[in-house]
């Protein structure tokens, strides 16, 4: 459900063992409705496409054909997938197991096509008569007179002699199935009375020829076939009234009276439509189907609801069925109590219709309460939250979200921000997948990826840096340096970025120098990266880091027995001011061994007298009282022996450094340089 | 409403809170029983599996807040101990200083302990991570504490940054502040006191009117109070409108937006008053009259929830009482001037320059004491916690009308009927 599940304790009485319950708002979908979801899901982004094009042309999308013609090709997608989940649900073997059952899809089915027949036209079909489209409609769903009634029907010799003869003759004719129609009224040739042998053989050429829209090109000439067509159903109503009283009955039943309901249907009347239907077991959808292909055959959409609200007056809908109440409002033209009605039914629904409503104007765009939301984005919201029950449907939640205006957008960075991101090394080897070692890997892998792509797609830059910067923390935490940096620098987050390199120089402290080199030889790759994208800004914390690194290198060398380029790290590091002051004391004391040696002279006289500078500047300006500035890192290093044991330290440098520089003149390293730079002293 | 899942003999007593962390992965739940157990979801199998459980304070402990995780993996818990105390997992960065794991088989070390609460300290929260590492806390000397982290990585200092008697607390444009800034005047408040004492002398002002205070002779009331009062705080989630929370404080039955600013004393932006919305409440004396019975006290506030705003132009915090009552509270902040800038100009041009609010809905369905309410984290759906023994989800409608969404509840055949107040009544023992 929403907000994961409900943090609740259920406080039970006062005994010792309390328990800790865990309640959701909603099931989280299934395998089947995940399924359903997702695909449904790629139909709902075309549509957004589809809007955000057409108002960027400034178009009205119901007015434009071309627009129009999409949304009802995608609107048909829907009532596609919703049939072909209704089939698998009907087929599957373990239907118990499926969270929602065939009739649910089924549901879903028939009010989305409802949708599609009433309010997403055929372009230029808008102000053509609607009848025909319903009756499809119902024929396609409420298949009634049912096709086993016909079977047995067909076998008897004499089948006007069952009850079952004039029923299923009427409703066939109520639902416009004039083949069936004509079958059995060729049977009634068979009948004894002559009356109605021939009644019934003016009525079939009747039947079958019943002007129908899709025949015609233009409704000019669909209205004049329909008046022609009316005018001979009147004489055939001439006739039948002259058939005398008394052969009206054939012994069985009062033939005369069923066929003149048959023909009061094809006449138009009201009255008949009304009662055939009621009494056939039909409800109001079947009067109104009818109505508008016999009552009124020219009934435009726009004047449906006028229609029904008389008839609903007279034959109301179910209120305990919601798919019949989702139906009626439909028919009223009442979109938002539609949607209201359809939320109860599915969520799903009542989003995906709210969202193709407002792309058709149905429904106001802009919110008609206090809430901030229009009522599309409210219901789409709604979804939205039910797609969040399962963690894994976040990136729908979050497209769902993201159509939703700004309050939709700051919704989605809610969840996009809480999407696990599973970067802790798993516990056990085992288990560790491939996509957390590409991660450790230094690639962007797995479900930070994800998200960071997810953010990417719908702008929420704010969101990615947070992310970034809790990736950095964790990778921190694990000291993992490198990784921590450049996420860190991805977040474009400095001052954390100044953190890590703190921690980083933590490390030299509390771990010394070889655990130090270590951490860091991860660090050095994301360095050059960091350099370029700083361009020079942020400069502070980059220097710090480069240092940190140099000093790593310097380290390293030194371990390697690369004493020459060791050396020439201390002299960069202290020329080009790269280590910051606070650390000048521990790199000229780290100095010492390589001063000593008595192999090699890494330094050359001039390299020294610029550490016998650095030296003496700490040493006169710490006497002078800037000790914490020059000596607190060195202090920290030595396990807090204080600034006496730091200074002693930095005297043992001082020997060294005499020492070697009188090697140095000794050997006449590097030349007259010496001269003035004993004079600077 | 559906059950998901269980955790069977969590805690040895009540359990008086339970947070889950950022990710909803990970559960921590407290007790009276003194302890904090981390659980973890096992998303396999859906079951949850206790990772940590240490014996956190001396007393019953209140309530448990996770910090956002850009800090790290920490906890604040608060207690009847009159601590507070900082928790941070520490399973990867204690394999230094050869310290290791033989030193504490718990992986949660405490990082501090803040002793400044006289007496219990009912809830803690974390601010909203762009204001930093910081918390606020709230005990029943009345008091509101706002700490912050000085030193990041060690979480060991955390200085006392605001601490505020919230009964006494001024409001930010005095000369309206009981017209337009309190929704309704029910209970006399009291704006001139020194600081030291303020809160007895209040509680026990408050205490005489109900005429309880022989219940505890030695501390005149205090027992009842503790008892009977609610605290409570909620940290508005906006980084717009700066450091701003919601307090409950005692028996009152308010609720106070306070704002809290580095160059100012905190102020009140606005207070919601439940007392005038009970039903048993003909008409709010403006004095205190020497009452007989316990109506003229408003209930106490148990909880506050401020839910995220999500960039709508106004927010909405939920209350819980003593009443039995859920509330929900729609306020709305300042109209935006020009140069968005608010706290210049407090007083000048009338109820568009400051913060208004009411009541959008309010439902007794528990019937008896709310224990707790909680938004989720796009501030859409409102759950709360009754000694019903049930959980009542609340939800907005297509016209932004609050209704009912389901609830459930566990059945307790075996145990003493739902509706004794059970939580803080035990809890004052």
């Amino acid at each position: 459900m929403s907000w994961k599940k409900a943090p609740h304790h259920m406080k039970a009485g006062s005994s010792k063992r309390q328990p800790v319950y865990f309640a959701g708002e909603y099931l989280a979908p299934d395998a089947e409705r995940r399924t359903f979801l997702s695909d449904t899901s790629v139909i709902f982004n075309v549509v957004q496409n589809l809007v955000k094009t057409a108002r960027s042309k400034e178009i009205v999308l119901f007015d434009n054909g071309e627009t129009l013609g999409a949304l009802r090709k995608l609107a048909q997608d829907y009532v596609n997938f919703c049939k072909e989940c209704w089939i698998f649900a009907a087929e599957t073997t373990s239907k118990e197991l499926l969270q929602f059952h065939e009739d649910h899809y089924r549901q879903l089915h028939t009010c989305l096509s409802l949708f599609t027949v009433l309010y997403v036209p055929e372009p230029g079909m808008e102000g053509a008569p609607v009848g025909e489209e319903l009756l499809d409609w119902l024929n396609t769903h409420f298949i009634e007179p049912s096709t086993d009634e016909g079977k047995h029907l067909a076998t008897l010799d004499r089948p006007w002699e069952d009850d079952t003869f004039w029923p299923y003759l009427t409703r066939a004719t109520l639902r416009g199935l004039s083949k069936a129609c004509a079958f059995f009224l060729e049977t009634l040739s068979q009948h004894r009375s002559t009356y109605l042998q021939g009644i019934s053989r003016a009525l079939i050429p009747l039947l079958t020829n019943h002007p129908r829209l899709n025949q015609f090109s233009a409704e000019r000439d669909f209205a004049i076939a329909s008046r022609r067509w009316r005018d001979r159903i009147k004489t055939l109503r001439f006739e039948l009234d002259r058939v005398p009283e008394d052969v009206r009955d054939d012994g069985f039943q009062n033939w005369w009276e069923q066929l003149s309901d048959v023909v009061g249907i094809l006449e138009g009347r009201s009255e008949v439509v009304k009662r055939v239907c009621v009494e056939l077991g039909g409800d109001w959808k079947e009067v109104c189907v009818a109505w508008s292909m016999f009552v009124d055959p020219r009934l435009r959409r726009q004047d449906l609801p006028d229609v029904v609200v008389e008839i609903l007056d007279e034959v109301p809908p179910d209120p305990t069925n919601q798919e019949d109440v989702i139906h009626a409002s439909l028919f009223l033209g009442k979109p938002v109590q539609a949607l209201r009605d359809a939320a109860h039914m599915d969520i799903w629904l009542s989003a995906h219709l709210a969202d193709m409503m407002e792309a058709l104007e149905l429904i106001e765009p802009t919110p008609t309460d206090d809430s901030d939301l229009s009522l599309r984005n409210y219901y789409v919201i709604q979804f939205a939250e039910y797609l969040h029950s399962d963690l894994n449907c976040w990136r729908h939640t979050v497209d769902y979200l993201c159509t939703c205006g700004e309050i939709g957008k700051k919704m989605a960075d809610e969840i996009l921000i809480r999407v696990p991101l599973r970067l802790q090394s798993p516990k056990d080897s085992d288990a560790a997948t491939q996509e957390s070692a590409r991660i450790r890997a230094g690639d962007l892998a797995g479900m930070l990826k994800e998200v960071n792509a997810s953010c990417f797609d719908h702008g929420r830059e704010e969101v990615r840096r947070m992310v970034c910067k809790i990736a950095a923390q964790t990778f921190l935490r694990e000291k993992e340096y490198g990784l921590a940096l450049s996420y860190c620098a991805s977040a474009e987050d400095w001052p954390g970025l100044g953190r890590i390199v703190d921690r980083v120089l933590e490390e030299y402290i509390t771990q010394g120098p070889s655990n130090f080199a270590r951490s860091v030889a991860n660090v050095a790759p994301s360095l050059h990266a960091l350099q370029a994208q700083s361009q020079g800004r942020n400069g502070v914390f980059i220097y710090r880091l480069i240092f940190a690194v140099r000093f790593a290198e310097y380290h390293q060398r030194k371990s390697n027995k690369e004493y020459l380029s060791a050396a020439g790290d201390i002299v960069v590091m202290l020329k080009e001011e790269v280590a910051p002051r606070s650390w000048w004391a521990v790199v000229l004391t780290d100095t010492t061994d390589l001063l000593r040696n008595n192999e090699i002279m890494p330094f050359t006289t001039a390299e020294a007298v610029l550490l016998l500078h650095k030296l003496e500047e700490i040493l006169s300006r710490s006497s002078h009282g800037a000790g914490k500035d020059y000596l607190s890192i060195l202090i920290q290093c030595s396990k807090n022996g204080g600034e006496k044991l730091a200074l002693q330290k930095l005297q043992d440098v001082r020997l060294a450094l005499a020492k070697y520089y009188a090697r140095c003149a000794v050997m006449n390293v590097g030349g007259k340089t010496t001269v003035s730079g004993m004079l600077n002293m | 409403m559906i059950q998901t899942g269980l955790i069977q003999n969590a805690h040895n007593d009540l359990v008086t809170d339970a947070a889950y962390d950022f990710y909803g992965l990970r559960l921590v739940t407290c007790s009276l029983d003194q302890r904090i157990k981390v659980w973890q979801l096992d998303e396999s199998t859906g079951s949850w599996g206790v990772e940590d459980d240490w014996k956190a304070h001396d007393a019953a402990v209140t309530k448990v807040s996770w910090a956002h995780p850009e800090f790290g993996t920490i906890l604040a818990s608060s207690s009847f101990d009159r601590t507070v105390k900082i928790w941070e997992q520490t399973s990867y960065a204690e394999i230094e200083n050869g310290a290791s794991s033989s030193a504490s088989t718990s992986r949660w070390t405490e990082r501090a302990v803040l002793v400044d609460a006289k007496f219990s300290v009912r809830a803690v929260e974390f601010a909203p991570q762009h204001f930093g590492l910081k918390l606020a806390t709230i005990s029943s000397d009345n008091h509101l504490r706002i700490y912050e982290c000085l030193e990041q990585p060690s979480l060991a200092t955390w200085q006392l940054a605001e601490e505020v008697d919230v009964l006494s607390l001024p409001s930010t444009s005095p000369a309206s502040n009981s017209i337009s800034h309190t929704v309704t005047l029910g209970t006399p408040t009291q704006t001139t006191t020194t600081l030291e004492g303020t809160s007895v002398s209040l509680a026990a002002q408050a205490l005489q009117q109900q005429q309880q205070q022989n219940q505890a002779p030695s501390r005149p009331g205090l027992g009842s109070r503790e008892a009977d009062g609610g605290w409570c705080i909620s940290w508005c989630k906006d980084k717009y409108w700066g450091e701003v929370l919601a307090a409950g404080c005692g028996i009152d039955g308010k609720v106070k937006i306070i704002q809290l600013s580095p160059s100012r004393r905190p102020a009140t932006l606005l207070a919601l008053n439940t007392a005038p919305l009970r039903p048993s409440t003909d008409a709010a004396p403006k004095t205190p009259a020497p009452a007989t019975e316990s109506e003229i006290a408003p209930f106490a506030i148990t909880s506050v929830s401020w839910a995220p705003s999500c960039g709508r132009s106004y927010h909405l915090i939920a209350t819980g009482s003593r009443d039995g009552k859920v509330r929900i509270w729609r306020v709305k902040p300042p109209a935006l001037s020009d140069e968005a800038d608010f706290d210049g100009d407090v007083d000048g041009e009338g109820a568009e320059s400051k913060w208004t609010g009411g009541v959008v809905g309010e439902f007794d369905d528990h019937k008896s004491s709310v224990g707790r309410v909680e938004w989720n984290v796009t501030g859409t759906v409102l759950s709360s916690a009754g000694n019903d023994g049930r959980i009542r989800l609340w939800k907005a409608t297509a016209g932004n009308v609050w209704r009912p969404a389901g609830h459930i509840g566990v059945e307790q055949a075996d145990e003493q009927p739902p509706d004794v107040d059970m939580e803080e009544n035990a809890v004052a023992d």
